[in-house]
């Protein structure tokens, strides 16, 4: 960290946010929990993560999720294997990108296909969980909690912001979509969600003043007097209050990061990839940043057209999203890593492929020691359901950047288990 | 906080319709009434929106769903037959549809007014109704289901979204027999060059669904334990026959009217009766009528939508709104993931506390934008009600009664900690 940079936290606690935030503690679960739609959580959800992990506050975990259940199988292809070519007659990738004699890329990550070739892309292959479920919503729970079995509750990287910064800044973890993301749900934490590359910034018809930047912040001071010195955390009320008190603050903090940003991008995707750029590249970068609403990658059908424009746009993201961080000399503080809830079956169904299992994932920087790690699956002995059986559990991709790249002890987030541990991703 | 008479009677207006209709809130004596009017059915239902059929010569045109859109925010403020809103809107979201994959705004709008049609009426009409419509077809991929191409996009979500809900004892097997029995339905696309050949066939109309018995698995399966040839409705039998359906929708309506988890033992007393028959309405009144749908703890337990806000917010303007508008209102809409006709899923849209964060929330202040011009009001107390809402906090009181300009106070009401909740 440049001796101009002031720590984030030091910061905040000169704006006041310090004593504020400070009222959010044990909030962050009741603001964020999902109304009960899913079941709640059990011991790790309830885990207390002491508020001693440390870890580093001058990098970034930025994890894009690609929500539907991305389909591993063509985006890291494996060019060599007879069996995926019986297995996808007519949607296998036959013009993949060469990464070494066993595997390649999709065509359309021609960027992601050259940082790997310049070292900086790892690809850990055949990531799942033992007891496999094929529902999205199921699967995505316990790849938010971090607990296989577990969801509704409290969120991996919740934990890991509860251990590390607690409710002293709301601003260490962000969200970028439409909803919160529940992997960053924690219970003293309190992560920032933005839904779009506007950032937090409303806007106003005329004839509230909305034409005068002024007034709108005008407006939003007296807004943030909505919530009393101490609302009441029982009620549904009291935690509209005091997210309110929060955005208030959030958006504070914010306007100083973002001074002068203006949201770029043509999709979703590359917008939001600025977004997140852009907050890597600011003097007081958040430890965490979590991308969702990157498509709708559940190709049952039609995977032959929709996939490749989903990973076009993700590797045009990218490519700006280091573009960005590297123009800004702050290449050395971006790690990037994909998530999903689940793999595609590798039997075609027709035009599509149906819900599956393990699939390999990025972890993209120039910390990275790029090569491949895990292993892939193997496509002649699946499970009877025909999908393939994971090699590497999620839990060591966690591990690996907890440990590697946040430099906080990765056991005291995800539980001790057996079978999981960082690999030798990051140096 | 008390909850007066007045807020409690406004509870039951906006839980049993889309939208505050405060006029008429303060004019109805007492809860008992105010069920009473919302559940009213009695008048003539809405005339639908009209759309013309496309021919199919031209790549469809997603940007008219705007027109359905428009249609229904304003049919929501309407005060007739209010309980319909509410059940069209609530089996919107259970049986999520989204035009971004379908496609085609015409194919929307016809499983709207499915939806509008069956709302009230009976569930398991509406769950064939649906398992054959056009649009959902072409979102879950039944159109590519097929005796020798499965797909178990429909199988796996109806059992686990539209049905019996997830741990409720089914398991991969039964998605696949599902699967296996809802193969043959195709829908007659215009414009695709199978559409002549099908029509010359089947006799089939243009966008309507048909089943084609070439394409259908008649084989024997076994689905949640029963063995049968079973086919779309055959199979639709099986799972409304099996307990967990019935507890499931009954669970999940419950929590939509009262806002609160309701007990296994009353779930297991509303699901028993709903079983029988499937009537909607009915299980609707039988919700309502319980104490706790009124209690204290009811009032205010949810949180309000984005489309409750703008419907809301219309509706306090008297349904003026401001041209150019619309485009904030889209874009804070699609930024809070809740554009009618686009959930984000096929979970439906996001609900509850996820509703709650900062994104979420700065975006209330771009609904302003629907109401053209603030409703008149002199104090904070006055802004409020034009939007529904009549028992108000101290501390939010305040901060209206300071805002000298009627237009701030108006825009400060509708993000104020009171109308986020409903």
């Amino acid at each position: 960290m440049s001796g101009r940079q002031v720590s984030r936290r030091r910061f905040l606690t000169g704006l006041g946010v310090g004593a504020t935030a400070a009222v959010a503690a044990g909030y962050g679960l009741t603001v964020w929990g999902d109304g009960g739609a899913g079941r709640a959580s059990s011991s790790a959800g309830r885990r207390a993560t002491p508020a001693t992990l440390g870890g580093r506050d001058d990098r970034t975990l930025v994890v894009l999720e690609l929500g539907g259940g991305n389909d591993g199988l063509n985006t890291v292809v494996p060019t060599a294997d007879p069996a995926y070519r019986a297995l996808r007659p007519t949607l296998g990738v036959s013009n993949a990108i060469a990464l070494d004699d066993e595997i390649g890329l999709h065509p359309e990550l021609a960027k992601l296909a050259a940082r790997y070739h310049d070292g900086h892309v790892a690809i850990v292959e055949g990531i799942g969980y033992p007891d496999p479920d094929l529902s999205h919503f199921a699967s995505l729970g316990y790849w938010w909690s971090g607990v296989p079995g577990e969801s509704g509750g409290v969120g991996w990287l919740g934990r890991y912001l509860d251990g590390t910064v607690g409710a002293a800044d709301p601003l260490a973890g962000i969200s970028i979509g439409p909803v919160p993301s529940p992997a960053l749900l924690g219970t003293q934490s309190f992560a920032t969600s933005i839904a779009d590359a506007s950032g937090l910034q409303p806007t106003l018809p005329a004839w509230v003043g909305g034409t005068d930047g002024g007034d709108v912040d005008d407006l939003v001071a007296a807004w943030g007097g909505f919530a009393p010195a101490s609302p009441d955390p029982r009620t549904l009320m009291g935690e509209v209050q005091q997210a309110i008190a929060h955005t208030v603050l959030a958006r504070r903090g914010l306007d100083r990061d973002l001074a002068g940003f203006r949201p770029t991008g043509s999709t979703s995707v590359t917008g939001s990839l600025a977004l997140a750029a852009r907050l890597v590249a600011s003097d007081r970068p958040p430890r965490v940043v979590y991308v969702s609403g990157l498509g709708d990658f559940d190709t049952h059908q039609g995977q032959a057209q929709r996939q490749p424009v989903l990973l076009r746009d993700l590797d045009a993201g990218l490519d700006s999203f280091f573009a960005t961080v590297e123009a800004a000399g702050r290449a050395d503080r971006a790690l990037v890593m994909t998530v999903s809830e689940f793999g595609r079956r590798p039997g075609e169904n027709g035009s599509g492929t149906d819900h599956g299992t393990a699939a390999p994932h990025f972890l993209i920087g120039s910390g990275v020691k790029g090569g491949r790690y895990g292993a892939p699956p193997s496509l002649t002995a699946l499970d009877p359901h025909g999908n393939p059986v994971a090699t590497t559990d999620f839990r060591s991709l966690y591990a690996t950047v907890l440990a590697g790249w946040l430099d906080v002890d990765p056991f005291a987030v995800l539980g001790r288990g057996a079978g999981f541990g960082p690999l030798p991703v990051l140096t | 906080m008390p909850v007066s008479a007045r807020e409690r009677v406004a509870h039951v207006v906006r839980r049993l319709s889309m939208a505050p209709h405060a006029a008429i809130a303060v004019d109805l004596p007492d809860t008992d009434a105010a069920i009473a009017r919302a559940l009213d059915l009695s008048g003539a239902a809405a005339t639908p929106l009209a759309m013309a059929p496309p021919d199919g010569s031209a790549k469809p045109d997603v940007r008219a769903i705007v027109e359905p859109i428009a249609w229904w925010l304003e049919r929501m403020q309407q005060a007739d037959r209010m309980v319909e809103e509410r059940l069209t809107w609530f089996w919107h979201d259970h049986f999520a549809t989204s035009v971004v994959k379908v496609r085609e705004p015409y194919l929307m709008n016809r499983q709207h007014l499915t939806l509008r049609t069956h709302a009230s009426g009976n569930f398991a009409d509406l769950l064939k109704a649906v398992a054959r419509d056009p649009a959902m077809l072409v979102y879950l991929d039944g159109i590519t289901n097929a005796v020798d191409e499965r797909n178990e996009n429909f199988g796996r979500e109806c059992l686990e979204l539209f049905t019996m809900g997830r741990d409720s004892g089914y398991t991969q097997d039964d998605v696949v027999a599902a699967s296996r029995a809802f193969t043959g339905w195709v829908v007659d696309l215009p414009g695709r060059p199978f559409s002549p050949r099908l029509e010359r066939v089947t006799g089939v109309q243009p966008w309507d669904s048909v089943f084609v018995a070439r394409r259908h698995d008649a084989g024997v399966k076994t689905l949640l334990g029963v063995t049968g040839q079973f086919d779309l409705d055959g199979a639709l039998d099986v799972i409304l026959g099996h307990p967990a359906t019935a507890t499931f929708v009954a669970r999940k309506l419950y929590r939509e009217l009262v806002g609160l988890d309701p007990d296994d033992a009353v779930v297991a007393s509303l699901a028993k009766g709903f079983a029988r028959d499937y009537e909607i309405l009915p299980l609707v009144t039988e919700i309502v009528q319980r104490p706790e749908f009124t209690s204290d703890d009811a009032v205010r337990a949810k949180v309000r939508t984005p489309v409750e806000k703008l419907v809301g917010i219309r509706q306090a303007a008297g349904g003026k709104s401001r041209p150019g508008g619309g485009a904030v209102i889209a874009r804070a809409l699609r930024a809070m993931a809740y554009v009618p006709f686009v959930p984000p899923n096929v979970g439906g849209f996001p609900k509850g506390r996820r509703l709650l964060g900062p994104g979420n929330l700065v975006h209330t202040f771009d609904l302003v934008a629907a109401a053209g011009t603030a409703p008149e009001s002199h104090d904070g107390a006055g802004a409020l009600a034009a939007l529904g809402v009549f028992d108000v906090s101290a501390t939010t009181r305040k901060v209206l009664d300071e805002q000298r300009d009627p237009q701030q106070r108006f825009a400060l009401a509708v993000a104020s900690p009171e109308y986020a909740v409903t």
